[in-house]
């Protein structure tokens, strides 16, 4: 297995030498993964052990999932609450693959026109009016103005037509706003991953880009797009894990400081608030932390960084209810010997 | 039926497939999950086997995910998936599964537990002639008057039939509404340009479109608490008919703590899909918390869920059994997320009542609307107001 894939860590960071192909796998800078032809022959351990490598904490049944999803051919579909990484995974796999990210953030209304192509009328309006007058040319108009010069391509089209050695990631973000008609037109490209433009023809994609797609479960996603895609639920992490994605991404906290926010945030989102803290927030309150110099919290420090750790008015005042009742105790947590 | 019965039968009862090879337990593992209530398919068994291919089997962990991830898709059905999975993949003994019913709950023998001669299926009766169609000419006129509450069991399937018909039709009138014309429209570009090629490069012809008026979205709450058990019968019959015509609503029951059944009631089997409803709206006729109840719709559903556009329909004869001040800041801040707030009391029907509980009367001033829900007529006038809400 290892043969297949090594990590070049000398250059690390530096500039990118030009990639030496051996066999069939060439390696580049920071350990990315080239895949010349065929499958994708990255093992769930290496996935896992890759996105680790960027700072992304992830477990094996994710790793095992976007393994199957690259196997497989078949979109995830990435279900979660607010703030525990699911549009990360596709940054990071983009990442991972060296391969370009191509994003498409849903909403209400969302329609071909700004998620397939458009034309680019005003170029085409000169391209006419350029033409006028001169003889017999008025025929010809219309077959060189809908060609792809003309064509402006969004993010499907693009996805579909990027030809490289890698196909690029694909993120459908919070699938679950956009319109169910959108959801309908969705399920033809991800099933056959072809697109028709009427003045052009079909265009078919040379290889299947990676696709994730995220939901904030607004709505139920419909049984025909989802029996399509791997589905998988990120939780909220473990005390160890969140511990490890703190340290991972705010490397200059330290180690005491991280484990107090993380053990406060774990009791916190066991209790009742209207939007229980995230990963986002852990880690929104880490920097923020650390930008103000503390290497502990205290009750004056949680007070003054409250705003990142709850999102409603309503859960800070309860927040103070609960430690005024000593329903909340946060002695243990802030006690120097504070075991976990 | 025990929840741990059904598939402790269900594994029995496949048996003869199995240790004849991976892809014959994998069949029957996937007539398991059917039996315990997981839809399978077959392209999902098909894409299942085919990732067993890529994994390694003999990591109980990767095996389990490679088929989790294809055979489920919602997170509700994890939990069940994990349990099925770990009694069918473990032949030494089936550890006790927990049921989904707590201890000492009985199936209610009334209303939803499905003995199939009190559910009339709409569906299957092509042969009758429309009720809704002669609805003032018939019997149901009569019905259409009749309390819920009076109402016997012979005017029930009658009753329902209507119910159901009314709430299609209603699903139609407000699902097909259109932005009326005369409005300023927005520039239809691609079609502009292809209209004015023949004049070369001049616009003349403006073509433009105009946009669709979004479809309102809904939000019913039901109170199936002990108070309302007459009433609630026929309402959810109300919501599964809405739900199921109109896109865009999502249902919730509640006594004293509250269980989304938007997926559960969304099959046509409407006998099917309440019998599940029945078996997992824990506390099905117990007493009322209001408050709480909201507080978990509003933590957990309406941050998602709840936008301006959205119309909160809460069915309830408002008797609080539980915390007042809370009912009352969760009330405030539902109202301050959606965008109208209907409240169906069943009770309103009765002349002589007055909304004195104090339940009711704390949750007035956050109303938009208060209706009665007592018999068909009053569903109608419901029907009505929602129109004009919607727009």
């Amino acid at each position: 297995m290892s043969a297949r894939f090594s990590w070049n860590q000398r250059n690390a960071g530096g500039h990118r030498p030009p990639l030496q192909q051996i066999g069939r796998t060439c390696f580049a800078s920071r350990g990315t993964i080239l895949l010349l032809k065929g499958q994708f022959k990255l093992t769930i351990e290496e996935i896992q052990h890759a996105l680790e490598q960027r700072r992304y904490i992830c477990d094996r049944s994710l790793a095992t999932v976007i393994f199957l999803s690259m196997t497989m051919g078949k979109p995830v579909l990435l279900e979660g609450e607010a703030g525990v990484g699911k549009t990360e995974v596709a940054k990071v796999l983009a990442d991972v693959l060296n391969t370009t990210l191509i994003r498409l953030q849903c909403y209400e209304g969302l329609d071909s026109s700004t998620a397939l192509y458009e034309w680019n009328y005003a170029k085409q309006m000169l391209r006419i009016k350029q033409n006028e007058g001169r003889r017999g040319t008025d025929a010809m108009v219309e077959p060189q103005i809908f060609t792809e010069e003309y064509l402006i391509r969004r993010p499907l089209l693009e996805a579909i037509q990027r030809d490289g050695e890698i196909p690029p990631v694909l993120l459908i973000d919070e699938i679950d706003r956009a319109d169910v008609e959108f959801e309908a037109f969705l399920l033809e490209i991800l099933s056959d991953f072809q697109i028709t433009i009427p003045e052009l023809g079909t265009i078919r994609a040379q290889k299947r880009p990676y696709v994730v797609l995220t939901s904030n479960r607004t709505r139920e996603i419909h049984d025909a797009l989802k029996r399509r895609c791997l589905y998988h639920w990120i939780e909220y992490p473990s005390f160890e894990k969140e511990y490890a994605i703190v340290t991972a991404k705010v490397p200059e906290i330290q180690g005491f400081l991280v484990k107090q926010i993380c053990s406060l945030v774990q009791r916190l989102r066991l209790m009742d608030f209207y939007k229980r803290p995230g990963v986002a927030e852990t880690l929104d309150w880490a920097s923020a932390l650390v930008a103000m110099n503390r290497h502990e919290l205290s009750k004056e420090a949680i007070e003054d960084t409250l705003g990142c750790i709850f999102k409603y008015k309503e859960d800070i005042e309860r927040f103070h209810t609960e430690i005024a009742d000593k329903t909340l105790d946060l002695d243990p947590i802030l006690s120097p010997d504070a075991t976990v | 039926m025990q929840q741990s019965d059904t598939v402790r039968d269900a594994i029995q009862r496949f048996e003869y497939l199995r240790g004849q090879g991976t892809l014959l337990n994998l069949v029957a593992f996937g007539r398991v999950l059917k039996e315990a209530g997981i839809q399978t398919s077959l392209g999902r068994m098909i894409d299942a086997a085919r990732a067993l291919e890529f994994v390694n089997i003999g990591s109980r962990s990767d095996f389990h995910i490679a088929l989790r991830s294809n055979l489920v898709s919602r997170k509700e059905e994890i939990s069940l998936f994990d349990r099925v999975f770990d009694s069918f993949w473990q032949e030494a003994h089936l550890p006790e599964l927990p049921s989904r019913l707590p201890q000492g709950f009985e199936q209610p023998r009334r209303g939803f537990s499905v003995d199939s001669s009190s559910v009339t299926l709409i569906s299957d009766d092509t042969s009758r002639p429309d009720p809704l169609g002669s609805f003032a000419y018939s019997p149901v006129e009569v019905l259409s008057k009749k309390d819920f509450g009076q109402m016997k069991f012979e005017d029930s399937a009658a009753i329902r039939r209507a119910i159901l018909l009314l709430a299609r039709k209603m699903a139609t009138r407000i699902g097909r509404r259109r932005k009326p014309d005369g409005k300023a429209e927005e520039i239809d570009l691609r079609r502009t340009m292809r209209r004015n090629l023949k004049y070369g490069g001049d616009i003349i012809e403006f073509q433009s479109r105009r946009r669709r008026l979004k479809k309102a979205h809904i939000v019913l709450l039901c109170d199936v608490s002990g108070s309302m058990e007459c009433y609630s019968r026929f309402l959810i019959q109300f919501m599964f008919g809405l739900q199921n015509e109109l896109w865009g609503v999502d249902t919730f029951v509640f006594s004293t703590s509250l269980s989304r059944i938007t997926s559960l009631i969304r099959t046509k089997a409407i006998a099917a899909a309440l019998e599940k409803v029945s078996q997992q709206a824990l506390g099905w006729s117990g007493g009322t918390n209001i408050g709480r109840s909201l507080q978990t719709f509003n933590r957990d559903f309406a941050p998602a869920l709840v936008d301006h556009r959205t119309i909160i329909i809460v069915i309830s004869d408002g008797w609080e059994c539980g915390d007042l001040n809370l009912l009352e800041q969760e009330m405030k801040m539902l109202k301050r997320r959606c965008s109208k707030m209907l409240w169906l009391n069943p009770l309103l029907g009765d002349k002589n009542y007055e909304p004195l509980c104090k339940g009711m009367q704390i949750v007035l001033p956050y109303l938009d609307y208060f209706l009665p829900a007592h018999n068909v007529e009053s569903l109608v006038n419901l029907a009505r107001t929602l129109e004009q809400v919607a727009t």
